[in-house]
């Protein structure tokens, strides 16, 4: 016998909800049942919605919408692999990364942290103190916000997180430690 | 004091430096309060970010996404047809349908779909049934017998939860039946029993396609 997959992925979204009444309504929604949706909508769009805000760094729920929509039209390729809020997780995330047309726009994101020791001067870090640790996230440059939200947040790895972002695993860690040495100038 | 480069703070507290590394770091740490202090801090943003919390969206996107993917209002009082004449109608889509409530599981290559995404169930497949008194009690004991044999198929959390979701619903389909005994004629609570029964028809054949799906 093979239980019903309940993925234990180590992405944050996994546990926010209960997977058993996702897996349900998973089923029913994939075979057009629209209440079903909405209560999968209902369990998931404040996760999604701020996943989405985070990584563009604005209010974003224009784009929530767009992965919602999608999600409901894909519902057919989603088998219980991983747990529906996982799928749906990863689904948000390629729609926000597929709102740069091309991976080369990505690029020049990703802000060059200068090498060296504490002994080298330390370049000014946005933000300032005092400022509230979201605003913080959203004032980093694109490319170190992605990997912080990606990493710090939702539990990405580095391999994970270079081919979303189509950079190397050595940008991804050098930008992950350039945002959390901006972002720890919140922590007053 | 030489330091080690601040990324390697980083990459230590994600377990990225390997072991020479590591040692060669940890003795510096313990010799070093700046060192030190800085991945205190650093540690401290990692921890930031776990505990950060879901924010709704100022608005309700669920009007936006229905309009989006053709879900209309649920429709209310389209029509006034009584019991009986409810009965007739299911009578006639059972003999149309083959009297096949089970046949209507599609699976495909093992998945639990019905139908493609976006799509709809015909009309007449989601009406057969829960329309037709006999029909649907019929229909009702061959998914419910045909679930009891696959249910060993399903994890225990899944069966729990349909388990509670059809108490849920047969709690709702006596409150309608016994609205519907003190006043035949409401049409409102006849289009509500249907869709009562109709929701219970629906999870029970999701929940024998499931524990297809996963045998």
């Amino acid at each position: 016998m093979t239980p019903t997959s309940l993925d234990a992925s180590t992405l944050r979204t996994s546990d926010a909800v209960a997977p058993d009444a996702d897996a349900v309504d998973a089923a029913l929604a994939a075979s057009g049942d629209a209440s079903a949706y909405e209560r999968l909508y209902r369990r998931h769009v404040n996760r999604i919605h701020t996943l989405v805000c985070r990584m563009m760094g604005e209010d974003a729920e224009d784009v929530t919408q767009e992965v919602l929509i999608r999600a409901w039209q894909k519902m057919g390729t989603f088998r219980g692999e991983a747990a529906f809020g996982t799928w749906l997780h990863r689904l948000a995330v390629n729609v926000v990364l597929n709102r740069r047309s091309a991976r080369g726009r990505w690029r020049k994101f990703f802000v060059e942290e200068p090498a060296g020791g504490l002994d080298h001067p330390a370049r000014p870090l946005p933000p300032a103190a005092g400022v509230d640790f979201e605003t913080a996230i959203a004032g980093l440059s694109p490319g170190a916000r992605q990997v912080f939200v990606l990493h710090d947040v939702e539990g990405y790895r580095h391999q994970e997180i270079a081919g979303l972002l189509g950079i190397s695993v050595g940008t991804s860690k050098s930008q992950l430690h350039y945002a959390r040495m901006a972002l720890r100038q919140t922590l007053g | 004091m030489t330091h080690p480069l601040q990324e390697q703070l980083s990459l230590y507290l994600d377990g990225e430096l390997d072991p020479a590394d590591s040692g060669r770091l940890e003795a510096h740490l313990a010799d070093c309060p700046t060192c030190g202090a800085l991945l205190t801090e650093l540690r401290r943003v990692m921890g930031r970010a776990q505990a950060l919390e879901d924010r709704p969206p100022r608005a309700d996107l669920w009007p936006g996404v229905a309009a989006a993917i053709g879900v209309k209002p649920a429709p209310r009082r389209r029509f006034s047809l009584t019991v009986p004449q409810l009965l007739a109608a299911g009578v006639v889509l059972m003999v149309l349908s083959g009297g096949g409530v089970a046949g209507a599981l599609h699976l495909r290559g093992g998945g639990l779909r019905s139908v493609a995404p976006g799509e709809s169930r015909p009309a007449i497949e989601r009406s057969v049934s829960a329309t037709s008194e006999h029909g649907y009690e019929a229909a009702i004991r061959r998914l419910e017998a045909e679930l009891l044999a696959d249910r060993g198929q399903l994890d225990s959390m899944t069966v729990r939860v349909v388990e509670e979701k059809l108490r849920l619903i047969d709690r709702a389909l006596l409150e309608a039946e016994r609205a519907l005994a003190a006043d035949p004629a409401n049409a409102y609570l006849t289009g509500h029993l249907t869709d009562t029964r109709m929701r219970k028809l629906d999870l029970l054949r999701q929940a024998i396609a499931l524990s297809r799906a996963v045998s």
